[in-house]
């Protein structure tokens, strides 16, 4: 029988980040943001947004550092992108038992982007047999994606390509990367320092959206940008300033890309493409096009 | 029993004519029919008009709704007569300044001056929009109540209108198959308390939340979701003080025959599920 051929990864299945005050990190994502915190283990406090185990974490700031998980399809995969990187000259080390515990994965490759961006590339990441039951309804069903900030994007986008990225769209030389059906999972925006600008959560439905923005506002938590809406994959998206000036991000609706293949569309770097119905944001220079 | 096919036109008194004109094109996005010398006719949809401004005192307003025929609008006055109303019947002229056949005029038991008429006059193009707000067309009104028990039997015996959803002993009340054509706010006089059109989608509500904020529109409530139709809405104020409301996704009632208006409590998510609270505009109060 001939097997399918698969592609090399999966999907973003986790967000560690170092905390500088790590519980009121925590807080955060439980109370404001509405995850479900599950287990605090080694300095380090895991949340769940779906049936994974965990798709994010706070570790005290000192002890570790932060990186973002990519799921690999299984291990003969990482082997091959363990030789694709090293081969382009990508700094990339098998993780040790340890560091496989820590990320609650049977394998891993912890590996470095062109800005320097540390990216786990994981295989087998723990799965729970309980259903995510959140704090607080604010409607969450999964770690959708990310928003990462390049230093080198010539450099970062060889590194998505080795593993099969491919861009779906240009906003200026915002890069929208697509891994699976959807339109993308990461996005790359260009910036002065590396570090991740947003994890992205799903929720059901628009009412969702509106919901939290408006919960938001209630207590005084910054609204970065939106509601809004991105023209090239038409998501709806609340972007939330979390601990250490880290987006937490509702999105919804992100369209598919179909079968038939299409080149990436070029879009303007002016407020517009990055939301259609007007929203801007004012402080955070990667998300407001250009405009001071 | 008089029956209402749909809520046909308002007419809105304004000192300023130019200023509406300027706020219905530029702001809310409506098609200017026709410019006469004391009123501007405004179009939202097929019909030849569904707004009109008439130079004059912000508080003489009218609602007209349409009845079948010549025939019915005569039961109609009669049975309004019956009941105490002084009726009016429009002059041919009158009637051609509201581009129907004939109408008459009459009060609701709050004072609502109220117009009945017959073949409301349709536009053979297309309507097309000053602005891109996405609307559909002119829908319902929310009409002033004095003592809304009074006037919900108003609208249901003497009139055709049902019952769809009550929020405290606030009605809200359809014709048709929509959800509501005119919902009833307790309030201390007379008066039409908003004036509602539709749009495409939900991208038109939250694109004109933040056109009309740019453009320091008041917006007085929303963007929000009605929990009892469903519709997502922005209203904001427009010359004199009036509301003006977009919404999407008005429910329609699917079983007319079995259909039972449910209760709402008083309390600010039955107005809204996202949690937007009004600001600026009075919410109708429950005493």
């Amino acid at each position: 029988m001939k097997q399918d051929s698969h592609p090399l990864v999966v999907s973003v299945c986790y967000v560690r980040l170092s905390a500088s005050e790590l519980h009121a990190s925590a807080r955060f994502a439980a109370d404001i943001f509405g995850l479900q915190r599950v287990a605090e283990k080694n300095g380090e406090i895991a949340f769940r947004s779906d049936n994974r185990f965990r798709t994010l974490s706070f570790s005290d700031g000192l002890s570790q550092s932060s990186s973002i998980g990519i799921e690999v399809w299984d291990e003969q995969a990482l082997d091959q992108v363990e030789k694709r990187l090293s081969r382009n000259g990508f700094a990339v080390s098998r993780a040790t038992a340890h560091d496989c515990q820590l990320r609650y994965v049977q394998a891993a490759l912890l590996a470095s982007d062109g800005s320097g961006n540390s990216i786990d590339l994981v295989a087998r990441p723990t799965q729970s047999g309980r259903r995510y039951f959140p704090s607080r309804d604010a409607g969450i069903t999964q770690l959708h994606g990310v928003g990462m900030r390049s230093t080198d994007l010539d450099k970062d986008l060889q590194f998505w390509k080795e593993l099969g990225a491919e861009v779906s769209d240009w906003v200026g030389d915002i890069a929208y990367l697509r891994i699976d059906g959807l339109h993308h999972r990461i996005a790359l925006y260009p910036a002065k320092q590396r570090g991740l600008l947003y994890a992205a959560f799903e929720v059901e439905t628009l009412d969702n959206i509106m919901q939290n923005s408006y919960f938001m506002q209630e207590r005084q938590i910054k609204i970065v940008q939106g509601p809004g809406r991105e023209p090239c994959s038409k998501q709806i998206f609340l972007h939330v300033e979390g601990p250490d000036g880290i987006i937490f991000s509702y999105v919804n609706g992100m369209s598919e890309m179909g079968p038939a293949r299409r080149p990436a569309r070029q879009f303007p770097l002016v407020p517009e493409s990055l939301c259609e119905w007007g929203s801007e944001s004012k402080d955070v220079p990667e998300l407001s096009a250009g405009v001071d | 029993m008089i029956n209402l096919k749909d809520v046909s036109y308002v007419r809105l008194g304004s000192p300023d004519l130019e200023s509406a004109e300027t706020f219905a094109t530029s702001c809310l996005g409506l098609q200017v029919a026709e410019r006469g010398k004391k009123a501007l006719y405004l179009r939202s949809d097929d019909r030849s008009h569904t707004l009109c401004y008439t130079e004059g005192d912000p508080k003489d307003q009218a609602v007209g709704f349409e009845v079948e025929d010549e025939d019915c609008l005569q039961q109609a006055a009669a049975t309004l007569e019956h009941l105490g109303h002084r009726v009016q019947a429009g002059s041919t002229d009158d009637a051609a300044r509201r581009k129907v056949r004939s109408f008459i005029g009459f009060d609701d038991p709050s004072g609502n001056h109220i117009e009945l008429v017959v073949r409301p006059e349709r536009s053979g193009r297309r309507y097309f929009a000053s602005r891109d707000a996405g609307i559909t067309g002119f829908s319902h009104i929310g009409l002033n109540s004095t003592d809304p028990a009074r006037d919900e039997r108003f609208w249901t015996q003497v009139c055709n209108a049902r019952v769809s959803d009550r929020i405290g002993d606030i009605p809200l009340m359809r014709v048709n198959a929509i959800h509501h054509t005119i919902a009833l706010v307790r309030a201390p006089h007379a008066g039409i308390q908003h004036v509602n059109h539709q749009v495409q989608t939900n991208d038109d509500v939250l694109r004109s939340f933040y056109f009309l904020s740019e453009r320091r529109v008041p917006i007085v409530f929303g963007p929000g979701r009605h929990p009892t139709s469903g519709a997502r809405f922005l209203y904001f104020k427009g010359p004199d003080g009036m509301v003006f409301e977009y919404s999407v996704g008005v429910d329609e009632i699917e079983d007319e025959a079995t259909h039972r208006p449910r209760q709402f409590g008083f309390e600010p998510t039955s107005f809204c599920m996202w949690g937007s609270k009004p600001a600026g505009m009075a919410l109708p109060s429950d005493q």
